[in-house]
Formats: structure tokens, C-alpha cells, sequence
């Protein structure tokens, strides 16, 4: 029954982007996100649905759409850039086999960050992309959400749909983009148009904000809490009530605690004792051994150069206190021990030189976004500014968060080239690059001042 | 039991989300000012 309710769902998408082509492109993040391949038995599961949709999205936008509009921005160039070179790095891998089995879906997830800003021609396209991120992904959240409020949840415990530990039915991936995805919700339900602005929206949006937050306490993945921090302090920029948010967020972490599952606050309080904590151990002994490699191997190993690694371990337990203190040292050896850590993951595969591409393509994501909230900000305030005018700057901002959080998540899992984190550039790309087209008349008609303007799309109104 | 209504109501939303895009005409082009 899910087998053939998901496969004509697809379908219908397919169907109807025969009548609107970006449609294709909505069909792509939605398999791509959720994966109903795998959670589908029989229909899908059985044929490439992955790879036709990818095709449909390219194929009806090359064919059926308007590209008079489409720009292609220096960050997509940094994305092609980077394309480039982890192909070159892939063809000499110190693993080739398993380097080129990443490669496989590395490549994909570049090159439709690339494209998906050349589709991003209108407002409601912007927020269509932002809408089935959200949603899909948030179809992750909801049985995580549902099944940590109602059992507790628990480390390697928590199933999203189907048992699978990959892409984002991983713990700490899913941990990191359900915190991002919080601002984009937000900004939805406030200046969305496809659901607009109510009660219904709010209440879902609210509850669904609730369920990403639980995911991290379902999966007991430490990373998901220090995002939920890093994303509460982002928040204060800009709340309207600095004071009444502080108070709200701490009672509510307050009334919070004593409902964790013990298991929850026992694994978080590890966060502070790494050196007892094999696994923080094993990933200082990784980050180090990989500043090791890359000095031999400084253009990187390729993908999943880590295979080669083997650790020595030392952990310390103290237990008691003053003159009852009793210190238990355990060496543990590992091997082919994965990165754990995004920057170590783009130092070991691809180097300095992809490092710094990839610092670069996120760095200057973080930057446009400031830009433009600045920008827009300024203009949705002055006076007369209707709700055209005000949606642009608080989408920039959101972004920007997600992305800060993203940041901070990718310091301790390897999701260097997540998918839905270059969908999320391939978003900021778009937004730049419509926005910027917005602005196009004005500029020329300063430059040139007997130059009329002429008539400026409504969104910019 | 918790799959179904989380895939039900998450399809649901992206399904009709889906229609109403396809009903827009700014979908593809935004409307100029008058």
C-alpha cells in the first residue's frame, strides 16, 4: 500500500512538470531527500527513480524552460570547481574502488547544486525549493519526533522509516539538518504564499519545530545539541523581545530536563570528558592522524583516504575526587576510523587545495547572505514597504543560520558534500542571483540617469 | 503506525503543495507592475 502510494506520488510530480517544468526540479530534492526507494519495497525500489528524476529536472528545464532569466554566479563556479578537482582526486585515490562509490553520488549532488540556481527564476520558485526541503526532510523529523516523545528514543535506536544509516536516516546527519532546517520553517510560516500565513500553518509549523527539536534527544547525537545551542544564541539577532526569548528559552529548558531520558543526559554529559569518551578520543586520534597524512599528501588521498589509518587510543576514566581519586587508562586500537568531522574529511580526501575551495564555497555563502539581509533590511523598514519588500532579508538570514549550524554540526560528523547542504548552496546561489537581477534597473538607471527603468517585476515591489 | 501518519501528512502537504504550484502563474514568470 505505502510501495504504491509513493510510487504515484512520484509519478503525479513527473506528470505535472510535463505542464510546469520546475516541477521536475521539486521532484529531484524530493527523492533525492527522502529516499522513498528506500523506504518502498517492490515499485520503487525496482527502477532508477533517483536518476529520473535527475534526468526529467535537466531534460524539461534544457527543453520546455524559459532560461532568459538564469545567471550562473561565481559560487556555481566554486561548485564546478570543486567538481572538477574531486573527479581528479578520484582518478588517483589511494582507494579507488571505494573512492569511486562516493564519487557516484558526490558528483550528483554537485552538479544539481549547480544547476538548481539556473531554475531559480521567480520568488515563488525560491520558496517552492525552500517549501520541499523542508517538507521532506520534515517527514524525517515527524516519526522521529513522534517516536522520541512517545519511547525516549535512544543511541543507534531511533529508525526513520526504514533501518538504514545513511544520507539522512543517519543519527548526527539528521540531528544537524532537522536544527537547520528550523529558520527556514519559520521563515515559511511567515512569509510563505503557497501555505500563507494562519493558525493551521503556525500550529504546524510550531509542531514540527517541536519535532526537530527532539531528534537529537531521540538519537542522543551530542552534535544535535550543540546546534540547538549555537541556533538559540543565532536566534537573538533577531528577536523582537531579546529579554522575554531568554526567559522563555530557559524555563523552557527547565521544564525540558526532567523529561530527558536518563540515557539522553548521561551520553550529553560526555560532551565535557572527551578523554573518557572513546569515541571523542578516537576523533582527536583521527583529526591528528589526518594532519599527519595530508603533510605527505598534501592534494589529498581521494574519497575515503581514512581506510588507511590505524590508532592507538589511550582513554582516562577518573572517578572519586581528592585523596579517593582513581584514574582507569584503557588503550583501545582502530582502524579505517572515518573522519568524523567534515574539515578533516575535505583535508584528508582532497587536500589543501579542496579544503580552501570548500572554506571558500561556504565562507562566501555566509557572506552573500549577510549581504543581502543588510541590503533588504534597510528596505523592507522604510516607510510605505509593503510584505514584498519584506520577505527577502529574513529568507537571507535564515539561510545564513542554517547554514551556521550546518557548520557547526560539520565539525564533528563528515557531511562535507551532504546533499541537502548543496541544495541548501544551490538555494543561496538562486536567491543571490534573483535578487540581484531585481536590482539591475535601478543600477543601470544610476549609472545611466536618462535611463527609464521600465516595468519591475512585482516581487520586488 | 507512526511511519504511516508521518509519510501520510508529509506526502499530503508536498502533494497539494504540488497542485497549487501548478495553478500559479508566478510560478514561472513574476508578474510585472502595472
Amino acid at each position: 500500500m505505502v510501495d504504491l502510494a509513493l510510487c504515484l506520488f512520484v509519478t503525479a510530480l513527473l506528470v505535472l512538470s510535463l505542464k510546469r517544468p520546475f516541477l521536475a526540479v521539486l521532484a529531484y530534492l524530493y527523492v533525492d531527500i527522502v529516499a522513498p526507494q528506500k523506504i518502498s519495497w517492490h515499485l520503487l525500489a525496482s527502477i532508477p527513480i533517483s536518476l529520473i528524476t535527475f534526468l526529467a529536472a535537466f531534460g524539461l528545464w534544457a527543453v520546455a524552460d524559459d532560461k532568459a532569466d538564469s545567471r550562473f554566479t561565481w559560487r556555481q563556479g566554486l561548485l564546478l570547481m570543486l567538481l572538477v578537482y574531486c573527479g581528479a582526486t578520484t582518478l588517483g585515490a589511494d582507494f579507488p574502488e571505494e573512492a569511486a562509490d562516493k564519487w557516484a553520488w558526490v558528483w550528483k549532488a554537485l552538479l544539481f547544486a549547480i544547476f538548481l540556481p539556473l531554475t531559480l527564476r521567480t520568488r515563488l520558485r525560491i520558496e517552492a525549493t525552500a517549501l520541499f526541503m523542508v517538507l521532506s526532510a520534515g517527514s524525517i523529523a515527524i516519526t522521529g519526533g513522534i517516536k522520541t516523545a512517545l519511547t525516549g528514543g535512544g543511541y543507534n535506536a531511533l529508525y526513520f522509516f526504514v533501518q538504514d544509516n545513511s544520507g539522512l536516516y543517519e543519527g548526527s546527519i539528521i540531528s544537524c539538518v532537522a536544527i537547520a532546517i528550523i529558520p527556514l520553517i519559520l521563515w515559511l510560516a511567515r512569509h510563505g504564499t503557497i501555505y500563507p500565513r494562519g493558525p493551521l500553518v503556525r500550529l504546524f509549523a510550531a509542531a514540527l519545530i517541536f519535532a526537530c527539536l527532539l531528534i537529537p534527544v531521540g538519537t542522543q547525537a551530542r552534535t544535535g545539541l550543540l546546534c540547538i545551542g549555537l541556533l538559540g544564541v543565532l536566534m537573538l539577532r533577531t528577536v523582537k523581545h531579546r529579554f522575554l526569548y531568554l526567559g522563555g528559552a530557559a524555563a523552557l529548558a527547565l521544564v525540558a530536563v526532567p523529561f530527558l531520558p536518563a540515557s539522553f543526559t548521561a551520553r550529553m554529559t560526555t560532551i565535557e570528558n572527551h578523554q573518557a569518551d572513546q569515541s571523542a578520543s578516537t576523533r582527536i586520534a583521527v583529526w591528528k592522524w589526518t594532519l599527519g597524512y595530508v603533510k605527505d599528501h598534501p592534494f589529498g588521498g581521494g574519497f575515503d583516504a581514512y581506510r588507511s589509518n590505524r590508532l592507538v587510543i589511550e582513554t582516562r576514566q577518573v572517578e572519586g575526587s581528592g585523596n579517593q581519586t582513581d584514574i582507569e587508562t584503557k588503550t583501545v586500537t582502530d582502524q579505517a576510523r572515518a573522519y568524523h568531522s567534515s574539515y578533516f574529511e575535505m583535508l584528508g580526501e582532497q587536500g589543501w587545495p579542496g579544503l580552501a575551495l570548500w572554506l571558500w564555497l561556504q565562507l562566501s555563502g555566509l557572506w552573500q547572505m549577510e549581504l543581502l539581509r543588510r541590503r533588504w533590511r534597510k528596505r523592507g523598514l522604510a516607510e510605505g514597504a509593503g510584505p514584498e519588500l519584506q520577505w527577502q532579508a529574513p529568507l537571507a538570514n535564515a539561510l545564513q543560520q542554517a547554514q551556521l549550524v550546518y557548520l557547526l554540526g560539520a565539525a564533528f560528523v563528515g557531511i562535507a558534500f551532504q546533499p541537502f547542504i548543496l541544495m541548501l548552496i544551490g538555494l543561496q546561489c538562486g536567491l543571490w542571483s534573483y535578487l540581484k537581477r531585481l536590482d539591475q534597473p535601478a543600477r543601470e538607471a544610476a549609472r545611466r540617469p536618462g535611463l527609464d527603468p521600465g516595468p519591475v517585476p512585482v516581487a520586488k515591489l | 503506525m507512526v511511519d504511516l501518519f508521518a509519510l501520510t501528512l508529509s506526502h499530503a502537504l508536498l502533494a497539494l503543495a504540488a497542485w497549487r504550484l501548478v495553478l500559479r502563474a508566478d510560478l514561472d514568470r513574476d508578474p510585472p507592475r502595472g
